[in-house]
């Protein structure tokens, strides 16, 4: 699991600057747009070090790193601070060397942010379905859910690759992919009973050194879920 | 201009393949978000056609060039179509040679992408405020939305302001830029001339995120509300700078051509989208 430390919370003092060689991100161990940056440092194998934010209790200092107060944000040895998860992803591709996650081909590139656009209403349908999981109302929602993955399963059986950028793994799968881990582990499952490329997708990603090495543990998920739908401040290091 | 061609509707016949060197561009004459587009299309200096859509009574083929119908798209002459308004400015920037409109800077470019965060909620607030206004309706609290965001526009403009100085300034200069950014945040008067500015959201000079802004700060004016600029002089200086750029005054849209437009589409006309072309 990324990020074992503990994390700071409101009163905690401002860590110091980032030395050099290294980038460091504030994140959360269970947030699915933190996650995006981890996977894409973990891939292009970036020396990072990893500052976990206690999201119920957040430290002052934290809204100087970002205005709007969210994981995740890079923050550089020249002190310059990035953030939106996906803006965070491409930053990281165009300044570390290795492999490329997003295509050279302009094309290319901007259909993966089509795809991209494509995927949008899925995190907070994700979202709102997990804060419902004890109610029976969620029949509405799950079918919009379907509605919005069947969009994805049409991107797969026409461009006929395993992966959503052709046949090896690129930016935009793992800028997606948090949200198919969780739906596993939390039982959604039956959202991609209608979707035999995908499900092909999820077990080709699961095979990926970065993926697997950033897979959460289902019961410290489930745990966190639990704490966090409460406002538990002890929610963030669940686990620990 | 390019674009004063007539629409194309239910019944029109698809337009041909788009031939070698030249890209199409599927607009309206009035939207702001392929407004976007067509700026990015001319001050890069590209080929292109302008196929204008019909809004309110879509040819049948459109679909097969946008799921939704939606505009702006691009067509390129390998049949490669590109879409959301955005994603078409990047495109072409990459695309096509000559003058970069995002920096080359990974971070600038971040930075860029990170300010139109701050933009997001300005196009829906002054469509609501237009509609408000069109259908008599009050929208006080829609304009006290929309300047919020104006607000947080002009903190941005300011605060760039002081980072562009403070590398320069002595410590006693320094206090004085406060004292003049104190100024600034307070005044609704004439602006501070031979104040060193970086005039533009990108730096010194015009870039891709101005023109991202640019259509919706255009139509304040004939929306009935460019009083939502009130408090914030360090947008309103920027948008004079934009007015002076070539590329923004080529495509500047007549006012009472819009205001036609505007009173036709309210009354759910589908000549609207045609009003002001000759013939």
């Amino acid at each position: 699991m990324s990020g074992s430390a503990r994390s700071l919370a409101k009163g905690s003092a401002p860590p110091g600057p980032v030395p050099e060689g290294l980038i460091r991100v504030y994140s959360m161990r269970f947030c699915p747009y933190a996650q995006r940056t981890l996977l894409v440092l973990t891939a292009k194998g970036i020396r990072h070090e990893i500052i976990n934010i206690n999201l119920k209790s957040k430290p002052e200092w934290f809204f100087k790193k970002n205005p709007f107060g969210l994981v995740p944000v890079l923050e550089n040895s020249q002190g310059q601070l990035i953030y939106e998860s996906a803006i965070t992803c491409e930053y990281l591709d165009d300044v570390y060397p290795g492999k490329k996650l997003l295509p050279d081909d302009p094309y290319e590139k901007a259909r993966q942010k089509m795809v991209f656009e494509l995927f949008s209403k899925v995190p907070s349908l994700v979202t709102s379905l997990l804060r419902k999981q004890n109610e029976e109302d969620c029949s509405g929602q799950k079918e919009e859910l379907r509605k919005e993955i069947s969009k994805l399963e049409e991107v797969l059986t026409n461009k006929k690759t395993t992966f959503f950028g052709g046949n090896s793994l690129s930016m935009i799968d793992y800028l997606i992919w948090p949200w198919f881990e969780r739906m596993e582990i939390l039982e959604l499952n039956d959202c991609v009973d209608h979707t035999p490329k995908l499900q092909l997708w999820m077990a080709a990603m699961r095979k990926d050194p970065a993926v697997s090495a950033l897979l959460m543990e289902p019961k410290a998920l489930r745990g966190f879920l639990n704490l966090y739908l409460q406002n538990s401040p002890e929610a963030c290091d669940y686990g620990l | 201009m390019e674009d004063a061609t007539r629409s194309f509707g239910k019944g029109s016949l698809p337009p041909g393949p788009v031939p070698d060197g030249l890209i199409r561009v599927y607009s309206m004459r009035f939207c702001p978000y392929a407004h976007r587009t067509r700026l990015v299309l001319r001050a890069k200096g590209i080929r292109h056609e302008v196929v204008n859509i019909n809004l309110r009574n879509k040819p049948e083929w459109y679909y097969t060039k946008h799921p939704f119908g939606q505009i702006p798209v691009l067509e390129n002459s390998k049949c490669q179509l590109i879409y959301e308004s955005v994603i078409a400015c990047e495109y072409l920037d990459d695309a096509y040679p000559g003058r970069k409109l995002y920096p080359y800077d990974p971070y600038e470019r971040a930075r860029q992408k990170m300010l139109l965060e701050l933009f997001y909620k300005v196009p829906h607030l002054t469509k609501e405020c237009l509609v408000a206004l069109r259908c008599g309706r009050e929208c006080a609290d829609l304009k006290l939305a929309l300047r919020q965001e104006f607000c947080n526009l002009e903190e941005e403009r300011q605060e760039s302001v002081s980072a562009h100085q403070r590398s320069f300034l002595s410590p006693l200069a320094q206090e004085t830029q406060i004292k003049l950014k104190a100024y600034l945040r307070n005044s609704t008067g004439p602006e501070i001339l031979g104040y060193q500015n970086t005039i533009f959201f990108g730096g010194d000079c015009i870039s891709m995120i101005d023109y991202l802004f640019w259509p919706w700060f255009e139509r304040l004016d004939v929306y009935g509300i460019a009083d939502c600029l009130n408090h914030t002089p360090a947008l309103r200086l920027w948008t004079a700078a934009m007015k002076q750029d070539p590329t923004v005054c080529a495509l500047l849209i007549d006012k009472n051509i819009f205001l036609g437009f505007l009173n036709l589409y309210f009354q759910n006309n589908p000549d609207a989208f045609d009003y002001g072309l000759a013939c």
